[in-house]
């Protein structure tokens, strides 16, 4: 691999397959997330977000179909088998990572009692899980993440904003943050204070890094 | 993660309770180290994709050998564990949620296979991902740039918090996965990195040559 000659092909290339290549890519998004709100579920013992999950798998579930036959039906025109092949091959992967989340959702669903091993284990992990409210001096309050570059300050992805009592899932850059919301973001854990001085919000001890 | 570089792998894996000896560790320990392993794993196998690196493909295989022992550990110590019907119901969700990150370790192995296919049109990979909403990128840095002898951790901070360093590969020594944020960087490195767009483009400019200018009120006009 070499930095500089990275070669992508253009669009004429993957010719018809490249309408397919937006829904496969919404596909892996959904996959992605719904790891990180299945963890989040597990850490937070939210059943609010794994009902989410749950719905998301049947998103997941449609958009592979969707994929899968849309493929099959550009593989019948331009006869190219092998790039069918492949693309049918990553939306099953990405499926088979949605069908996990779901799995992991299922955990917090049952009926059972909560084992606290696993939200202690998710507290140990390299990337972490973290919820802060957005305080009323907060820098973000009535701007869009992507306006305050949220991620790119402080390299926390927020999975998701709770207000009042509703949820958004996945918010994207053109989602306004309001005061008293709570985000649930995902990353590095250097990248906490940051996202916590930007909410304006103190760091409370168990957000903080143990070791 | 130190115990993943097993030398032996080839395409036929390995059972997972061949040669996995009872290694005392908590259920705790286990599932942080999966919890670990499954987003690493799909990270470097998008990744694999997009550099169409056969090395990061050979890295996947590796966290997926990995991730199948830790899962049969998990297994093994949970049931020493278990001493009630009590017990054992609160340890099924633990072993649920291992279950489903080696799934998505399965999952990363079969996506990176696609890579060996022999198939001619295996170089349109690389366009399939190349709009999704966190990118990678792969950043050689300049001998001269202010991130050598930076940490892995100090490059990712100081730069933007925002790009992971998910690889490093050494000039003439091979690649290091997943490094420790204590992992000193030197010039030539090349970096591989997940982030959104503007986390790679100040890591970029970060790795280029030492300009003159001042690179500190650069960013802090940025931060507006």
């Amino acid at each position: 691999m070499n930095a500089e000659d990275e070669k992508v092909p253009d669009k004429a290339e993957v010719g018809g397959f490249s309408e397919l290549v937006k829904n496969l890519l919404k596909l892996k998004d959904t996959s992605e997330l719904m790891v990180d709100l299945s963890y989040s579920a597990l850490l937070y013992d939210s059943e609010d977000i794994a009902h989410e999950i749950a719905y998301l798998e049947d998103f997941a579930d449609a958009l592979e179909k969707e994929v899968v036959l849309t493929t099959l039906n550009e593989v019948v025109r331009s006869e190219d088998a092998g790039t069918g092949y492949i693309m049918i091959r990553l939306a099953q992967a990405m499926e088979m990572i949605a069908d996990a989340a779901n799995s992991m959702a299922d955990v917090v669903l049952r009926d059972i009692e909560k084992n606290p091993v696993i939200g202690l284990s998710l507290r140990d992990s390299r990337t972490t899980i973290t919820s802060v409210v957005v305080g009323p001096s907060s820098p973000l309050r009535n701007k869009s993440l992507g306006e305050v570059r949220l991620a790119s300050e402080s390299g926390m992805w927020v999975i998701a904003v709770r207000r009042g009592k509703t949820y958004i899932y996945g918010p994207d850059e053109d989602t306004v943050i309001d005061a008293g919301d709570t985000l649930i973001a995902r990353g590095p854990r250097e990248g906490v204070p940051v996202l916590f001085r930007l909410c304006g919000s103190e760091l409370k001890d168990d957000d903080r890094d143990e070791d | 993660m130190a115990a993943r570089r097993d030398k032996d792998h080839t395409r036929k894996r390995p059972k997972a309770y061949e040669g996995v000896e009872y290694e005392p560790r908590s259920v705790r320990e286990l599932l942080t180290e999966m919890k670990d392993v499954s987003e690493l794993i799909v990270d470097l196998a998008y990744s694999a994709l997009v550099f169409d690196s056969k090395e990061m493909a050979d890295e996947v295989r590796q966290l997926e050998i990995r991730m199948d022992k830790l899962n049969y550990q998990i297994r093994l110590t949970a049931m020493m564990a278990s001493r009630s019907l009590q017990d054992a119901e609160s340890l099924t969700g633990i072993l649920q949620v291992a279950e489903a990150a080696q799934n998505i370790s399965d999952a990363a192995g079969d996506i990176v296979d696609l890579i060996s296919e022999e198939i001619d049109t295996r170089p349109f990979l690389p366009f399939v991902l190349r709009d999704a909403d966190e990118k990678f990128s792969a950043v050689r840095i300049a001998s001269d740039s202010r991130l050598v002898g930076r940490t892995v951790q100090e490059a990712s901070t100081k730069t933007s918090a925002s790009v992971n360093i998910i690889a490093v590969r050494r000039r003439g020594g091979g690649w290091i996965f997943d490094p420790e944020p204590s992992v000193k960087l030197r010039g030539n490195d090349i970096a591989v990195l997940r982030g959104t767009e503007d986390g790679h483009g100040m890591f970029q400019r970060a790795a280029r040559s030492a300009a003159p200018a001042s690179h500190q009120r650069g960013q802090g006009a940025e931060r507006q």
